[in-house]
């Protein structure tokens, strides 16, 4: 990566026929004049050619040429003569790339301190023409010996003296420090060294957010900037010393690698030099105003067509993003970067190389290279790396590249990939996963519709990243709340933990903004559009596809609500209408969380945190509290509408049918399942109790249809709890004419089903008996109690009941929160029972060791009266307290 | 010269930045701020758990007028932040000594 400059002078015309004895003030007078001039034929040739290798190598023959003339003037104009003080340049200058406003790195060198003083008063004159011929250094002055000690706090120095180049003065003192002092030092410390490179390089990264998908990066420090390509060859550089014990010859970087950068190089140099002549200061921030600028002058680009500023932003991140792979990876390949902790770490972390994979000094590789022939071995790998948080190794990508042309001729698709694809992104390092299949142009393939936000710069003064990247934050700011300390984000954590399919929310994140990528106002209603033929293409099954479509077309909705006033159930009555479920709620929730804490570091102020959380709860509570809103077929919402486009025949069984459900009930329940329970309902005249079994996800699912009698919630749940059942959330709901549909979710403790398949038959059965009142529930019960002795919980949650009067019209709400327990729910039930209360609506669920029960109560039919109220409180509270 | 301090509900932010911005007013400061006068807070249960909030979140603004515009903005702000609620905020003025403008040094009222 060092490039000396050529010690062709002769482009100066001015040089000769100069006197070099001319008096100091008249020199610099001159010399001030040939900057300006000079300076600005540069800037013409850049400004005509868009060169910057060019531009800079010009600048430091320029400069060259002013310290050589005012060091013959002050300092000595004999150079044979002078003994023990040496000009070198160092930095970006040794390298021989001068920017047009960049600091020129100088060292002086002494051969002792002494010397130093000797030449105390002439240096500082020389320092301060060059001051006075405005070129701003960046001075350093050492000994030799001083040179040769290296200083971990200031890494720096030590490697800037890397691009060391000799300018004036003593000849042998440089030579010392060349060839003899820096190789020493380096051999020496190479291990230090490079830990105080990946160090500064790190803290330099994170300050930039770890990413360089910025909106305005800064080309010089951000992640696959100009420091970074530096960092690519010091850290070659430091290594090659190290083995050859002298100055390699050439490039210490493979040749392919090179050449990359080189390209990279090539258009960075030349975007920083347009940046810094456009704002005639060393600024590197790629503003819009210069994006625009550098687009419609071609930086970097001189053979492309007319290219917008996004565009042009695509090659220079498809630029950074070689830089940056190729600095991690050297990073990681130099074994001393790393201390004796962390190798212990990658040692255990190498167990887990399996059949398909194996890990070496934490990095990923094949045990078949010619395994990615099968695509999913792929897909595998990225879920292999989304577990375990590893890195690919060099090989390992490079393979993966190979392979990709045969993949796009018949890429995966359908469920299989579906399959692989949620798995991978409930894994708890996904967003790194997803980034790598990303730059490796593997995420674009299996789901074409991220070609759209690749790279996309998105103006907008709030958003810090490009789409794609804030799509990959998103993700990973959900994975990062099981870690975080934060009170708030523990209140998240735990609702994360709750969500029943939380993959349908990943897939929300990494698809809302797909449709910033085309044009148009409403990005919201064109993300829809895309998600939907991706996950067509996915083969996603229609119900949990509508929670991705919900997510989707709402992802907006919380944040817009914020807007208004939180406090007044106006507002959050409109907003948890909107959402309908509480799932659909806790999902939105964290969305909203994760989308703001992804816009930029700062977006998720406390004070923005805590109101998401007001309005969740708020709206968790209404959403509790309003079950009771009944259907009314005379108004046509959609949900009726497809209803009756599936039963066109049914007529008046379908008004009869579902008039007087609560339209919670038709919000929990496919349109699908309503014709089933309805056509349950049809047959209740044979068989008056109908009972449906299924295996879910996490949960057995029980469907009960019959008619309403006394105590039915109760039973119920007795004989749920009779066969060992443990009930984690049910819904009861029944409509005008008296037909309940009971849906109960269910683990089963002793694994009955799972071990016994006749039991399956046993069960319903003994479920119909019960509720038909043909078997005794209460020897059940007392010999499931006598087997089970001894299984006393521990109480961790308080019991709490809260009674609501106002937010029904027609029935007494309460709420109990208890600690989970064996029979829990059958002995509430029972007990509402023997109070002569009614159960209208049920709605039960069971997070952790809490249980969340809300009823909706009547007595007589109408609500319960004050003194009812506490005397059902009482009864309840005791019946709780014992055992 | 005089600086307005407003304290708002926060969904009124949008009408009186359109408030301000349709009598000329071209600079201001908006913050997330905590408070509560005479307004009660809000505690909400969930879960069995009482969740209060004492200190509501409001918005705040801030803006330096030259004495001219005042009356006129405060009149844009009260038009636009009420309700008729407790809980609508206050407006607060103060004297300003000198303002500057950082890019070129600009002093006075021609800097606001």
């Amino acid at each position: 990566m060092r490039s000396k400059a050529t010690a062709n002078r002769s482009s100066w015309s001015w040089r000769s026929g100069v006197n070099f004895f001319m008096a100091a003030s008249s020199l610099i007078g001159e010399l001030r004049g040939s900057i300006n001039d000079e300076s600005a034929r540069i800037q013409r040739e850049f400004e005509a050619t868009g060169d910057g290798r060019d531009c800079v190598a010009q600048r430091t023959r320029m400069v060259e040429e002013i310290l050589a003339r005012l060091w013959r003037d002050v300092i000595s104009a004999d150079e044979s003569k002078l003994a023990n003080l040496t000009l070198v340049a160092t930095g970006g200058f040794g390298r021989g790339w001068l920017f047009p406003f960049s600091d020129i790195d100088l060292l002086f060198l002494y051969s002792d301190r002494d010397t130093e003083q000797v030449f105390k008063d002439p240096v500082r004159r020389f320092s301060q023409e060059l001051w006075d011929l405005r070129l701003k250094l960046s001075p350093a002055s050492r000994t030799l010996a001083e040179c040769e000690r290296y200083d971990p706090s200031n890494t720096e120095f030590t490697i800037s003296l890397l691009d060391c180049r000799y300018l004036a003065g003593d000849r042998d003192l440089y030579r010392k420090l060349h060839d003899k002092v820096i190789p020493k030092l380096v051999m020496r410390e190479s291990k230090v060294l490079l830990q105080g490179l990946a160090e500064v390089t790190r803290e330099r990264h994170s300050k930039h957010g770890m990413t360089l998908y910025h909106l305005e990066p800064n080309l010089k420090e951000a992640p696959g900037g100009l420091r970074d390509c530096n960092v690519a060859g010091w850290l070659a550089l430091i290594s090659a010393i190290d083995k050859l014990r002298d100055w390699p010859e050439a490039s210490s970087l493979r040749a392919p690698v090179r050449k990359q950068l080189d390209a990279a190089l090539d258009f960075l140099m030349s975007a920083r030099c347009f940046l810094h002549f456009r704002h005639k200061r060393d600024d590197n921030t790629l503003s819009w105003e210069a994006q625009d600028a550098a687009a419609a002058a071609k930086i970097g680009a001189r053979d492309a067509e007319n290219l917008s500023a996004a565009e042009w932003m695509r090659i220079y991140f498809g630029h950074a993003r070689t830089v940056q792979r190729t600095v991690t990876q050297l990073l990681e390949e130099i074994p001393e970067a790393r201390s004796a902790l962390y190798r212990q770490l990658q040692s255990w972390r190498s167990r887990l190389t399996n059949a398909d994979f194996s890990v070496v000094d934490g990095l990923i590789f094949l045990q078949q290279p010619s395994s990615l022939q099968d695509p999913e071995v792929l897909l595998r790998l990225f879920h292999f790396m989304a577990h375990h948080g590893l890195k690919l190794s060099a090989t390992t990508e490079f393979r993966i590249e190979q392979a990709l042309p045969a993949l796009a001729s018949t890429p995966p698709r359908g469920a299989e990939l579906w399959l692989y694809l949620q798995e991978t992104l409930l894994q708890p390092f996904a967003a790194d996963a997803l980034r790598s299949m990303h730059s490796l142009r593997l995420l674009t393939l299996l789901l074409p519709e991220m070609q759209l936000i690749d790279s996309l710069v998105v103006r907008d003064f709030y958003h810090r990243f490009t789409v794609d990247e804030h799509s990959f934050l998103a993700i990973e700011s959900l994975h990062r709340l099981k870690q975080s300390q934060s009170e708030w984000d523990k209140r998240y954590a735990e609702l994360l933990s709750e969500l029943e399919e939380p993959e349908l929310l990943y897939l929300a994140l990494l698809l809302h903004d797909t449709g910033k990528g085309m044009p148009g106002d409403n990005h919201v209603v064109i993300s829809l559009d895309i998600a939907e033929r991706a996950m067509d293409r996915l083969d996603v099954d229609p119900k949990e596809r509508a929670e991705v479509l919900f997510l989707i077309g709402n992802h907006l909705e919380l944040s817009a609500t914020l807007r208004r006033d939180i406090f007044d159930p106006m507002t959050v009555a409109a907003f948890a209408e909107k959402v309908g479920t509480p799932e659909r709620l806790k999902m939105l929730c964290l969305l909203t969380y994760a989308d703001i804490k992804a816009v930029n570091p700062e977006a998720l102020t406390p004070w923005k945190a805590e109101n998401v959380w007001q309005l969740y709860m708020a709206a968790e509570n209404y959403l509790n509290r309003s079950a009771d809103q009944r259907v009314h077929t005379e108004v046509n919402s959609e949900k009726l509408m497809r209803l009756r486009s599936l039963a066109p025949v049914a007529g008046s069984k379908f008004k009869t049918f579902l008039e007087g459900f609560p339209q919670r009930y038709l919000m929990m329940h496919t349109a699908e399942e309503v014709m089933r329970h309805m056509q349950m309902a049809d047959e209740l005249a044979t068989d008056p109790v109908i009972v449906e079994l299924k295996r879910g996800r996490h949960w057995y699912d029980l469907t009960l249809v019959t008619r309403d009698r006394p105590a039915l919630f109760a039973t119920l749940s007795g004989v749920l709890a009779a066969w060992g059942m443990n009930i984690v959330k049910a819904n009861a709901f029944s409509n005008a004419s008296g037909v309940v549909v009971d849906t109960v979710h269910f683990t089963d403790r002793f694994r009955t089903l799972e071990l016994n398949l006749s039991e399956w038959a046993r069960f319903k059965n003994s479920v119909v008996s019960v509720l038909l009142g043909e078997a005794d529930l209460e020897k059940m019960l007392r010999d499931r109690q006598r087997s089970e002795k001894g299984a006393i919980a521990k109480v961790r949650v308080e019991t709490k009941i809260e009674f609501d009067d106002s937010s029904s019209s027609t029935t007494t709400i309460v709420q109990v929160i208890a600690q989970d327990r064996p029979r829990l729910l059958h002995r509430i039930a029972s007990c509402f029972s023997r109070q002569m209360c009614n159960i209208e609506i049920a709605l039960i669920d069971t997070e952790g060791q809490m249980a969340i029960d809300t009823f909706y109560l009547t007595s007589g039919g109408l609500k319960l009266n004050q003194a009812h109220q506490q005397k059902v409180e009482k009864a309840l509270l005791e019946e709780l307290k014992a055992e | 010269m005089t600086k307005i301090e407003a304290v708002i509900q926060n969904s009124k932010l949008e009408a009186v930045k359109t408030a301000l911005q349709e009598i000329g007013v071209e600079g201001m400061t908006v913050l997330e701020v905590r408070g509560h006068g005479r307004q009660k807070g809000h505690t909400e249960v969930y879960r069995g758990r009482e969740y209060s909030v004492d200190l509501i979140p409001k918005t705040k603004i801030e803006m330096v007028l030259a004495d001219a515009m005042v009356e006129k903005a405060v009149q844009a702000i009260l038009g636009a932040a009420r309700t008729g609620k407790i809980g609508d905020g206050k407006i607060f003025l103060s004297r300003v000594d000198e303002a500057i403008r950082i890019r070129n040094e600009e002093r006075g009222e021609g800097a606001l």
